[in-house]
């Protein structure tokens, strides 16, 4: 009998967390299709009639549509440019007996400790007199860099963790170092991959800072700032607001929901070590 | 083996785009921001730069501020221990559980962190809008109506909504770190402690709790080195206002340099920020290389 009302408990907690952690989502979601009267009366209450014109007029007015095209475009070739140089690197760390490879080791470690905001000022300036600002192949550069150095570690330690026997065997096949990277231990290594794209990704849809201060003209927003500049200037129409947060949230829940089996197997297999 | 000619040069082809790029937007912006935060300039090229010294540290140093960022940061830190830590350890026992829907809960749980930071802070704001927002009329329904306020525009309140945010969005992410740790603990060791007569509680306090300190240790280097790194979430619930109320460092430098246009102070906020960060790694590491020693 006590056993069943501790798992009561349990189970009521839980579901309580879930209500919370989904609620705010649902909320938005309902809102998304008010008008700003409905929303005054009440964030619970469904709308009177389903508005999708809230969406069109996110769209229109805040290039809703271009901001997550845009955000989507620097979320994919952060990932991709971080994982093809970060893999680079980290073959050459983990499997290479050179003599510079040990205080390398301690170059990327202490990357990873520089808090990356510190740089934000000389990076606007090199912007700026390179005539840089404004474009996406800076801001790329910038994004991969501050992933780089995270990256490197997570491989680096996992690829350390694999038997050095299948290398040589590899060679002995006659692979190249090319082809051992990438025909031998890059698929070895999709967990680590998967998982650390995965928040690779999420940096470079919704980074914020150094978009804020690279990126200046309006048709080139990323969503995080084309969202908050929305908010700023059109408080106004509060259910297009609620629309672009929610058409905001799309593509990362559906990347999510693809992969998202395979990033808590990683996060599970202790891919994230301080 | 012996390193050969050709492994050199494969070596150096491999590593030289992540150190180009290290070198360009990693350690030259630190040398510059070092060289600029001991100079005045208004941020205008071909303007020169003043050297002035020491003044743009005491000045940041002797700023309200400057101290009252550092607290915010401090509350975030707090936040992180007094919150976040028992409520993801909480989850991540729940979910490495024997209970139902699991999977389910594993999946809702994670789900505020792949959101976006600035996509969450705008749904949180909405949703603390103290005249239509769903928390006041929780709270009206509730019969608490002296409760609801502006939290956002309140002093020390708006912080703590940011860091509770904050704890919402990253409390999924930590579970997963503490269940990192719990699944590796092995089965036999719960069995056996049933035989010598553990309840449920003695088990978490004699065998998880000790057990899982490396997934602690994860979670703390990384509670206490983040709070000096909050930017997004305060800066889109509250650009950090209202009067510099809920600033963290990082915002403080931007509003400094790109605002006001005083870019060697801002250079000094980044050069403090970074012997902060580097300093709190090195004594986490330190910490618990220390009790690593005294155990094993």
């Amino acid at each position: 009998m006590k056993k069943k009302t501790v798992h009561g408990i349990v189970y009521f907690l839980a579901f309580l967390w879930c209500a919370i952690t989904i609620l705010p989502l649902l909320i938005t979601f309902i809102s998304s299709f008010k008008n700003n009267n409905e929303i005054y009366l009440g964030l619970f209450r469904l709308p009177s009639i389903w508005r999708a014109s809230n969406y069109a007029h996110a769209v229109e007015t805040a290039n809703a549509l271009t901001a997550v095209g845009n955000s989507l475009f620097m979320a994919v070739a952060t990932t991709i440019c971080v994982t093809i140089i970060g893999m680079m690197a980290s073959y050459i760390l983990s499997r290479k007996n050179l003599f510079f490879i040990k205080p390398l080791n301690i170059f990327f470690m202490i990357g990873v400790m520089v808090p990356v905001h510190c740089t934000l000022v000389p990076i606007s300036n090199i912007a700026s007199s390179l005539h840089a600002k404004d474009h996406y192949w800076f801001l790329l550069l910038v994004y991969t860099t501050f992933n780089l150095a995270q990256a490197i570690f997570l491989y680096t330690g996992f690829m350390n963790g694999i038997d050095r026997g299948l290398d040589e065997a590899a060679i002995i096949d006659g692979c190249g170092d090319i082809k051992l990277l990438t025909k031998v231990l890059m698929p070895i290594c999709k967990p680590i991959i998967a998982t650390e794209a995965i928040f690779v990704f999420i940096y470079g849809y919704s980074e914020l800072i150094f978009s804020l201060t690279l990126i200046s003209s309006d048709v080139k927003y990323t969503v995080s700032r084309a969202m908050l500049n929305f908010t700023g200037n059109h408080t106004i129409d509060l259910g297009a607001q609620f629309a672009f947060v929610i058409m905001a949230m799309i593509p990362t829940i559906i990347i999510y929901l693809l992969f998202h089996e395979k990033v808590e197997a990683g996060m599970l297999s202790g891919a994230v070590k301080g | 083996m012996k390193a050969r000619k050709k492994d050199y040069i494969i070596g150096i082809c491999f590593l030289l785009p992540a150190l180009a790029l290290i070198i360009c937007f990693i350690v030259y912006p630190v040398i510059d921001a070092a060289f600029l935060s001991f100079h005045s300039w208004k941020g205008i090229f071909g303007q020169p730069k003043n050297w002035v010294g020491l003044d743009n540290y005491t000045g940041v140093l002797t700023s309200k501020l400057f101290w009252n960022s550092m607290l915010n940061s401090f509350w975030f830190i707090v936040g992180s221990f007094l919150v976040l830590m028992p409520l993801s350890f909480a989850l991540a026992l729940l979910i490495t559980s024997k209970l139902k829907f699991t999977r389910f809960m594993k999946t809702a749980f994670f789900m505020p962190v792949i959101l976006g930071t600035t996509t969450v802070a705008l749904m949180w704001t909405y949703i603390l809008n103290p005249e239509w927002g769903a928390v006041a009329q929780l709270l009206q329904w509730l019969g608490l109506d002296h409760l609801v306020m502006d939290w956002l525009s309140k002093p020390t309140i708006n912080v703590w909504c940011v860091v509770l945010v904050n704890e919402w969005m990253y409390a999924g992410y930590n579970m997963l770190i503490f269940a990192a740790g719990l699944v590796a603990i092995p089965q036999d060791l719960y069995e056996a402690s049933v035989i010598d007569g553990c309840n449920g509680w003695q088990k978490i306090r004699y065998i998880t709790l000790p057990l899982c300190k490396n997934s602690f240790k994860i979670f703390s280097v990384l509670a206490v080195t983040g709070c000096l790194k909050v930017f997004d979430i305060v800066w889109a619930m509250t650009r950090g206002g209202p009067v510099n109320s809920s600033s963290t460092p990082a915002i403080l430098l931007y509003t400094q340099a790109f605002q006001y246009k005083l870019f060697g102070r801002s250079s000094a906020y980044s050069i403090i920020l970074l012997v902060f960060g580097v300093v709190l790694s090195l004594v986490m590491n330190r910490v618990f290389r220390q009790e690593n020693d005294l155990y094993s």
